[in-house]
Order: C-alpha cells, then sequence, then structure tokens
C-alpha cells in the first residue's frame, strides 16, 4: 500500500524543544545533511508506526516566515512546494503569544496543520493555564499538549496526526484576519493574482505582497509588473492612514491577532517566588559577577578537556603506535609498508588522537551549553567586545569553539545570520591558536625560552585577531548587523538530544577531515620516501633560512605542520635529533618559529572545513592572506629580535 | 514622554510608539551610527526582525538591565526575554510615564 508513506514537517521558534521531539520520533533513523546548494542544516528522520512509514524533516528554529535569513526562505519554500502532508507546528506552552504569531504565519501559508502545546508541564508551573479545546475551536486545526523530554503526549500527537492525514479528522484551519482597510487591499490583490500561476497561495502572496517582500515581489512581477504597481500604490495608501510602513503594519496586525488569541486561551498566575533558574539567570548575566562566572567556567571546561583529551589521547595513540610491529611482521618492511603505515596508518592514527579524545567532549559541553541557554548568555555578556572587531557576541562562540579546534570553530560559524559575518567570523575564528598551536607555543617557547614570551606571542595573537578582525570588517562590503536574540529560560538539557547532536557533529568532521588528513599524510610520505623532501626545504630556504632566519630543516617541519600543527614539533623533534630544542635552536628562532606556525596557514582539515562552507576562492584567499602575513610578521620578528 | 528605549532606567516600562526610521540622520539614529546604516535596505531588514520579534508599535516593553561598557540591553517583551543591540535600540522610540 502505497498510501501507507507520509512526509511530515516540523516547524516551530527556535528553542521550543522540536529537535527534542524530533528525536523522540526518530531515534537512531537519521540523516542529517544540507539543504540544496545552502548553508542551512537539514535533518530527516524515519519512523515506522502502526504500519505507517512515515518521513520526518525538521525544519530550522525560526520566528517568522519573512526573508530575514536563509533559514526562513529554506523553511517556507519547503512547505510551499515540497508540500509535506503535515507540518506539526510546535509551540512553547509558555510563550504563546510568540509562537503563534509563527502559526499564523503557517495557517496563511494554508499548510496543513497540528499544533503540538509543549513544555506545558513548565507553562503549568509558570503559573500559565491553556484551554486546549478552546484552542482548538479557536485555531480550527488539532492542538495536542506534549512534554517532549519525558516523550508525553508524542504518540497521542501521531495517532491524531495521522488522522488528520487520512482526512478522518476534520479541520477548519482559521484564515487570521486583518483590519477592515487591509482585508479590502487583499482582496482586491487576491483578484488580481488569479490572472498569475504561482506555487504559493494567492492569498498568502497578496499578504506579503503588502508586507514588502522583495523574494515573492520578484517573483510576481516576472509575471505581471503590473501588480506589483499596484501593491506598491495600495501600500502607499496604508501608510498613509496607519502613520507606519507598511510591512510594520501587518506585524503588528499579526502579533494583535496572535495577542487576542493567547488571552483568550490561557489563564496567567503570577507565580509566588522566584524560581531558581531566573536566579541563575541574573546571576550569569550580572553586569560585575557575569563575567567572571563565565571566565571560570570557559577555564573549568578547557582544563577538564585538555586533562580528558591528554589522558585518552595518548592512551589510543600508544595503542594504535603498538600495532605497528604487527603489521610490519605481516607486511615486511618494504617500501608498500612504510607508504601503508607511515602515510595511511599514522594519517589515521593522527585523525583519531585529535577526534576522539579533544573534538568529542569540546562538542558535548558545547551542545549541553547550548541546551542549557548558556551560550545565549555568553554572546550577551560578550557582544561589546565582539563589536570591536565588527562581530556581534554570538561570534565569541565559534571564537571560543576554535581555541580547541579551528574545524568546528569554522563550521559554527552558521549561526551568524548573514554571509558577511560568517566569512568575517571564519577569517578570525582562522588565526585563533587551537589545542595543537597551544602545544608547540608551550612545548618550544614556554619550556625552552620562558612562560612570559609563552604569554607574550598568545597576547601578539589575540592583537593580531583584533587588528585583521577590524581590518577585515572595513574592507568586505556589507552592513553591520546588530545583535538581537531571544534568550530563552535555562532548562535541563536534553541528555539524548544532546549526546545525538554530538554524533552528528563528530560524524561530519571525521568524513570531512579524515580523508584530507590521511591523502595529505600519504602524499607527505610519499615525497619523503622519494627524497623528495630535502630539496623542497631547500627550494624554501631563502626564505626559512635568509628571511626568517631558522635552520633550513624548518622548512620540512613547516610541511609536515600543513597536516596537523603538531606534527611541526615532532618533525622538528625528529630531524634535529633532539627533544631539547634549547642545544639547536637559538631563543629567537624557536619565536620566530613559533610566530609562523601559529599563522602561517590554517591546517588541512580546517582548509576542508572552509572550501566546504564557503567554497574554493574564499577559503584560497584566506589561506593566502595567512601565509603572507606568518612570513611578513616572522622576519619583522626576526630583526626586532635580533637587535634586542 | 517620548525617549529612545535605549534612555529608559532598569526597570522601567513604556510603550514603543514607532520603529520607523523615517530619516537616517534623526537625531535618535546618531548613536554609533555607521555609514551602512543610511542604506534603506538594511534599516528595512532591521524593523522586520524587530516586528516579527515582537516590537511592534503600541507593545509594552520593560527594560531588565544592561550588559556592561554600553553592551546591549535586556528587554522583556511580549513574556519573552531578548537580548537587542544598543544601536538598534537607540532607534526605537519609547513612550514612557514618569
Amino acid at each position: 500500500m502505497k498510501e501507507k508513506n507520509f512526509t511530515i514537517a516540523l516547524a516551530g521558534n527556535a528553542n521550543v524543544g522540536k529537535s527534542v521531539i524530533f528525536n523522540q520520533l526518530t531515534g537512531l533513523h537519521q540523516h542529517i545533511g544540507n539543504w540544496p546548494g545552502k548553508t542551512v542544516e537539514k535533518a530527516e528522520g524515519t519512523l515506522n508506526y502502526k504500519g505507517y512509514t512515515i518521513d520526518f524533516v525538521d525544519l530550522p528554529g525560526i520566528y517568522s516566515l519573512s526573508t530575514y535569513s536563509i533559514e526562513e526562505l529554506v523553511s517556507r519554500e519547503y512547505i510551499a512546494t515540497e508540500k509535506p502532508d503535515l507540518v506539526i507546528n510546535v509551540v512553547d506552552a509558555s510563550l504563546l503569544e510568540r509562537n503563534l504569531f509563527f502559526t499564523l504565519q503557517l495557517l496563511e501559508l494554508e499548510a496543513p496543520l497540528l499544533i503540538a502545546l509543549n513544555q506545558i508541564d513548565l507553562a503549568k508551573k509558570k503559573g500559565i493555564l491553556i484551554d486546549t479545546n478552546k484552542a482548538e475551536k479557536v485555531l480550527g486545526v488539532p492542538v495536542v499538549p506534549t512534554v517532549a523530554v519525558t516523550g508525553k503526549g508524542i504518540s497521542d500527537m501521531l495517532d491524531i496526526a495521522i488522522a488528520v492525514i487520512e482526512k478522518n479528522c476534520k479541520t477548519h484551519p482559521l484564515k487570521p484576519k486583518y483590519g477592515k482597510e487591509i482585508e479590502e487591499k487583499i482582496n482586491q490583490l487576491v483578484e488580481l493574482l488569479k490572472s498569475t500561476d504561482l506555487k504559493y497561495p494567492p492569498r498568502w502572496i497578496a499578504i506579503k505582497l503588502l508586507d514588502e517582500d522583495k523574494e515573492i515581489e520578484k517573483l510576481v512581477h516576472e509575471q505581471n509588473s503590473q501588480i506589483t504597481k499596484i501593491a506598491e500604490k495600495l501600500r502607499g495608501d496604508l501608510e498613509k492612514c496607519h502613520g507606519h510602513s507598511c510591512p510594520t503594519v501587518i506585524t503588528s496586525e499579526r502579533y494583535q491577532v496572535a495577542s487576542i488569541i493567547a488571552n483568550e486561551i490561557q489563564q496567567i498566575t503570577e507565580p509566588v517566588k522566584t524560581p531558581l533558574r531566573e536566579k541563575l539567570h541574573t546571576a550569569t548575566t550580572h553586569r560585575v559577577f557575569g563575567y567572571p562566572i563565565m571566565l571560570g567556567t570557559i577555564l573549568a571546561v578547557f582544563v577538564a578537556i585538555f586533562s580528558f583529551g591528554d589522558f585518552t589521547s595518548a592512551l589510543v595513540g600508544d595503542f594504535l603506535m603498538g600495532l605497528q610491529p604487527t603489521v610490519e611482521s605481516v607486511l615486511g618492511t618494504g617500501i608498500v609498508t612504510e607508504l601503508l603505515w607511515g602515510g595511511i596508518m599514522e594519517g589515521i592514527i593522527g585523525g583519531i588522537t585529535v577526534a576522539l579524545p579533544y573534538i568529542l567532549p569540546f562538542y558535548f559541553i558545547l551542545y549541553l551549553f547550548e541546551d542549557s541557554g548558556y551560550l545565549s548568555r555568553i554572546a550577551f555578556l560578550m557582544d561589546r567586545l565582539m563589536h570591536r572587531m565588527g562581530l556581534h557576541g554570538k561570534a565569541f562562540i565559534p571564537v571560543m569553539l576554535s581555541f580547541g579546534c579551528n574545524v568546528p570553530g569554522c563550521l559554527g560559524c552558521r549561526i551568524m545570520e548573514t554571509s558577511r559575518e560568517r566569512l568575517l567570523t571564519a577569517f578570525v575564528v582562522t588565526l585563533i591558536p587551537c589545542a595543537a598551536t597551544s602545544v608547540i607555543i608551550l612545548g618550544l617557547v614556554g619550556a625552552h625560552v620562558g612562560i612570559e614570551w609563552a604569554l607574550a606571542l598568545y597576547i601578539i595573537n589575540l592583537i593580531l585577531v583584533f587588528v585583521l578582525g577590524r581590518i577585515a570588517f572595513k574592507a568586505l562590503p556589507g552592513e553591520p548587523t546588530e545583535l538581537i536574540m531571544e534568550m530563552s529560560d535555562y532548562r535541563i538539557p536534553h541528555m539524548k538530544t544532546v549526546t545525538k547532536q554530538t554524533w552528528f557533529r563528530l560524524r561530519e568532521f571525521i568524513v570531512m577531515a579524515f580523508p584530507l588528513i590521511i591523502a595529505g599524510s600519504f602524499v607527505i610520505k610519499l615525497a619523503e620516501v622519494a627524497n623528495l623532501l630535502e630539496p623542497i626545504a631547500n627550494i624554501a630556504s631563502p626564505i626559512t633560512v635568509a628571511w626568517l632566519g631558522l635552520p633550513a630543516v624548518t622548512g620540512i617541519a613547516l610541511i609536515f605542520g600543513v597536516l596537523r600543527k603538531e606534527l611541526t614539533l615532532i618533525m622538528l623533534a625528529t630531524l634535529l635529533g633532539t627533544t631539547n630544542f634549547a642545544t639547536v635552536m637559538t631563543p629567537t628562532q624557536m619565536i620566530v618559529f613559533t610566530l609562523v606556525v601559529m599563522l602561517y596557514i590554517p591546517c588541512v582539515a580546517t582548509i576542508g572545513a572552509l572550501v566546504k562552507e564557503f567554497g574554493w576562492k574564499k577559503a584560497t584567499t584566506i589561506t593566502v592572506i595567512e601565509i603572507a602575513l606568518a612570513l611578513v610578521l616572522g622576519g619583522i620578528a626576526f630583526r626586532l629580535l635580533t637587535i634586542i | 514622554m517620548q525617549i529612545p528605549l535605549t534612555e529608559l532606567k532598569n526597570g522601567e516600562k513604556g510603550i514603543i510608539v514607532s520603529t520607523v526610521f523615517k530619516s537616517p540622520d534623526a537625531p535618535m539614529c546618531q548613536h554609533r551610527a555607521r555609514k551602512g546604516w543610511k542604506k534603506k535596505a538594511s534599516i528595512e531588514l532591521c524593523i522586520k526582525r524587530l516586528t516579527d520579534l515582537g516590537l511592534t508599535p503600541g507593545t509594552e516593553v520593560t527594560v531588565v538591565k544592561s550588559a556592561p561598557f554600553k553592551g546591549p540591553l535586556e528587554i522583556y517583551v511580549r513574556g519573552s526575554r531578548l537580548a537587542i543591540g544598543r544601536g538598534m535600540a537607540s532607534r526605537i522610540l519609547m513612550e514612557v510615564k514618569r
């Protein structure tokens, strides 16, 4: 029976528990990818339920169906053109007004709708009681109370969803009505739109024309330029009589409808005492105490990750390297084994010893923070500082990630709203010293020159980040956008969702970075076997020796560093035949070398992440700028330090 | 009394009068004004975002607090808590009873 295959989309505001519901429904049968041609995440999953096969699509969390962000465009295009059998609108019961504003837009888009009234328990605790029957009557679509974190109401929701799709349950969706003058104009436009053929409902198009929606205007203009002209005139009329711009009038009225419905179906009683989450919010966003709390938290996270990472990394590394004799005893010690082991296997080992011990806990804690709501508080506190670089508070999150690894940092740039900000953040992010760079700063300069010099390098790096961020901000065309975000209530993270998000991110990292690391390490091993490394180092010697004042062998170390930065130190030790670098390099050389490593090129995995998010051209530009920067600054530092 | 949202004291309530910045050179827009802000499209997008989040004319807004060093404001609107950059907030004109 073919009819038993359904597609259901989940839509709703951010932080309403949409992804928790998605996880409850689809379990492990998920596929996370991107929307075609967009860097917006698309999560799909399948559920077999009572003989039905249901495909779920988790749409991005948004507040409106306008054109503010790519997410909003993707969502409305999906609903209008792919026409899912049902849209489940997940609504936060404790924030009815704001959520209904979005629901009204789904109704306008004439999507087949079911409303999941989520976090109904939390709403009750906040003193908000909702009459579900009344809500159903007013909105004309089924309303199911759910508590996603415990799974309560989910099976009811599914049963009703199936009934709606199979038309066993009659719905009379509400058609949100605007004021008289606006309705007149909508009807006038609907009449005119009869001559056109568009994939969206005519009434919705009419509303969007009054809403000055550029995308819709373009679509209509292509078919009948007369209509857009009339729409413009009608907008002018409305503006004259309301005294506000037409989009503002439409949005205001829509909010008013949402407000009336919300007041009709909910009863609010003030809670007696301040709940813990409110106290926590006050403390973590306090203008004085907020910062020490934030610094303490971040430091604790880093210490925890690095001690866990060091321990497990050594353990896993030792175990895998211990396999070498076994491999050699099976395959012999010929050139093939050397290529296989040194090229491929060591690449895999390198990937594993970074991915599992460092990246995994990093992602986990990040999502724990995000789910609890703390990340938005950090963005609130850091907004001012990030503005110095022309970015806003949200950019602090990818920057913070980058201190662990630049790859998640680059991928994390997605949270920024405009493509300009994404690129700007990515540029800043690749300059941040990651964990591997820290190993070199501390292991070379910190251990052999002095910890104050290591610290100085960090400070120089941060100054550079600010200066270059600022220059890039001025150089890139476009306008800065300001921070505007919801700080949703603190809540206990839902472990299953956090774990899953961690796993999907880790998988993304492995799929993207591993092939690059392995291929890169194979190529370098090949060059080594063919005795090409030294000639290459010699070719580079005018730069390394004459300009930077470094030993010639550093050229080879720097080539390896493209794979993973900590390899520069390992290779340096191998090439120089000692780990006591102070005996073979001067302090100046060590400082210059570290400075160059810090800046010279994002590692191959980071370049991969840049290509994935921004394309080859921009990735190359960033890479070239950073190589040039490292060489210029390295040379200057060499000359300055020699004078001292 | 009509003042920009940024002028409200912590804990103070007001009603939004207008989010339309007719002229980018109006006094309330000069706070951290940039050349880019004068472009119409960006202002429209900015207003769209504000109104979509419920900051429409006639809405009651409570200022909770602001982040230090002229950081963003924490405001309470339509039952939810928003963080909003100062530049944007200075472009919202409020009616306050004092």
